[in-house]
């Protein structure tokens, strides 16, 4: 079992009063597992994933990744931001192979046929001596992904990453990242407010509500992949999901 | 038309050149005593070349001003890194540093006098009091402005914190730091001239004081229009280095 969260809450002390983000979440996710979590703005889902990561420390409760107390960030747990987050002072090819520099496991030559080949592989070998301003938010967050799975991260967290990006591109990453995915046997957690996102990518639709933030429903998703979206029971199962989700509130 | 927009910028001073020439050589209006001519200027200028003078307080100078900047830099940015990061320090630092930042670096003339003796190392110090809170100043306001995310994600890469400072902080805060650099070397500039008026025996601050107590004021204008080219050198330096580090 990769990731195994128990009995996790958390509150945020704002000005007035204090907010109970999320209360009582369980959740187990398997090895190789793609999980999304699905919810409103405003139910958790990013603190969790946060929490995950390190990020954040909850409350109440213990998050454990393969057996081991989640005590800070790591690199066994790759995260990728909803902001852009690479390093603007570095090109292409430097972003990606940061953490692979960091480590020292390998020569740098190695990190640097390994690196070219994998921003070949997303069609972005042009780029690799473009700075991160010259490109566009689906090709910095391709390059954030890359720079994460060069890593050999076993968990990658995903919050919202696609979320800037449009509707075309955002198929064409979605795509590559079920690709990548199977490639690299990697654990992913994948928030998204995307019912259709959630549908696509997901082995599992971990579907949570907020006052206080909770899990409502983890369903399987019973599609066959590739996913056509415009299949019946694509469509069908959306359907089904956004009726799990309630009412939603604007 | 590109090159109308290159000589935009030198049609003033040649203008103000016209208009110098005219007052004084050209229409006699201006005595030599109060606005010395051109012609002076560029008699005293070549009499400072060949005899050497002129390039020994050059050099003087800027001897004084690289000392005065490096070693300004080589306590600001460290401890502006270290402030900038750890915020107990930075309040406990504060309010120090904000009394010491506004007192003219003049005003420690007397102390420096006292402490070097009169002579290169008395200058350096003066210098290095004029440029040292600017760069401390903006290295710790660069520092503070890293982004979070960056430095989360690095975390995520597998950075621990000497990572994180020195491929994190330092390059995310080096165009704020340049910028620090750019405003103490023009306060370094001024505070050169000045303690070379005072606590010096060489350079061209003490080239223009020694001629005007000679009463020769083309040699004075000379130090002057050195110190602006001085000026302009390093604005020039600077903005190539700042094209290079913003990305």
């Amino acid at each position: 079992m990769a990731i195994d969260i128990k009995n996790v809450s958390k509150s945020f002390i704002t000005k007035d009063k204090d907010f109970m983000a999320l209360k009582d979440v369980n959740l187990h996710v398997d090895d190789g597992e793609l999980i999304c979590l699905l919810g409103p703005s405003g139910c958790g889902k990013t603190t969790l994933l946060r929490m995950v990561a390190g990020l954040e420390k909850p409350d109440e409760g213990e998050i454990y990744d393969r057996g081991e107390l989640v005590e800070g960030p790591s690199k066994e747990r790759g995260f990728i931001f909803q902001q852009y987050s690479l390093f603007p002072w570095l090109n292409v090819l430097d972003n990606v192979m940061f953490g692979l520099n960091l480590s020292g496991e390998h020569s740098k030559e190695e990190n640097l046929a390994a690196a070219e080949r994998y921003l070949e592989r997303v069609g972005l070998a042009d780029f690799k001596y473009s700075y991160p301003h010259e490109l566009s938010g689906g090709m910095k967050q391709r390059v954030a992904i890359i720079r994460s799975l060069l890593n050999h991260t076993p968990v990658l967290l995903m919050d919202e990453p696609f979320s800037a990006v449009d509707m075309l591109n955002r198929h064409t990453l979605q795509e590559q990242l079920i690709g990548v995915w199977k490639r690299f046997e990697t654990t992913i957690l994948f928030v998204t407010h995307d019912v259709d996102e959630a549908v696509y990518l997901a082995d599992k639709i971990v579907i949570m509500d907020k006052r206080p933030g909770r899990i409502k429903d983890v369903v399987e998703v019973p599609l066959e992949r590739p996913r056509q979206r415009e299949s019946r029971e694509f469509l069908d199962f959306q359907d089904e999901v956004e009726k799990l989700l309630g009412v939603w509130e604007p | 038309m590109d090159i109308k927009k290159e000589l935009l910028p030198f049609i003033l001073p040649a203008i103000l050149l016209i208009i110098w020439y005219l007052l004084t050589d050209g229409l006699h209006l201006i005595p030599y005593y109060i606005l010395p001519s051109p012609l002076n200027v560029f008699t005293a200028a070549w009499t400072l070349i060949s005899n050497g003078k002129l390039f020994m307080h050059t050099s003087s100078t800027l001897v004084k001003v690289f000392s005065g900047i490096i070693l300004a830099s080589a306590v600001a940015i460290p401890l502006g890194i270290i402030l900038g990061w750890y915020e107990t320090l930075d309040r406990l630092s504060s309010l120090i540093i904000s009394i010491l930042r506004p007192i003219p670096p003049i005003s420690w003339i007397p102390f420096s006098i006292l402490w070097f003796g009169i002579g290169l190392s008395s200058a350096v110090f003066v210098i290095f009091i004029g440029c040292v809170f600017s760069v401390l100043v903006y290295t710790i306001d660069g520092v503070k402005r890293t982004d979070k995310v960056l430095i989360e994600a690095a975390q995520t890469l597998g950075a621990n914190n000497w990572n994180i400072l020195t491929k994190i902080v330092l390059p995310s805060a080096l165009p704020y730091i340049v910028s620090g650099l750019k405003v103490g070397v023009s306060i370094a500039l001024m505070c050169t001239v000045s303690a070379e008026m005072i606590a010096s025996s060489r350079g061209l601050g003490y080239m223009i004081l020694t001629a005007s107590q000679l009463f020769q004021p083309g040699t004075v204008v000379v130090g002057m229009i050195i110190i602006g080219l001085i000026g302009i050198l390093f604005d020039y330096g600077f903005r190539k280095a700042q094209d290079r580090i913003f990305w």
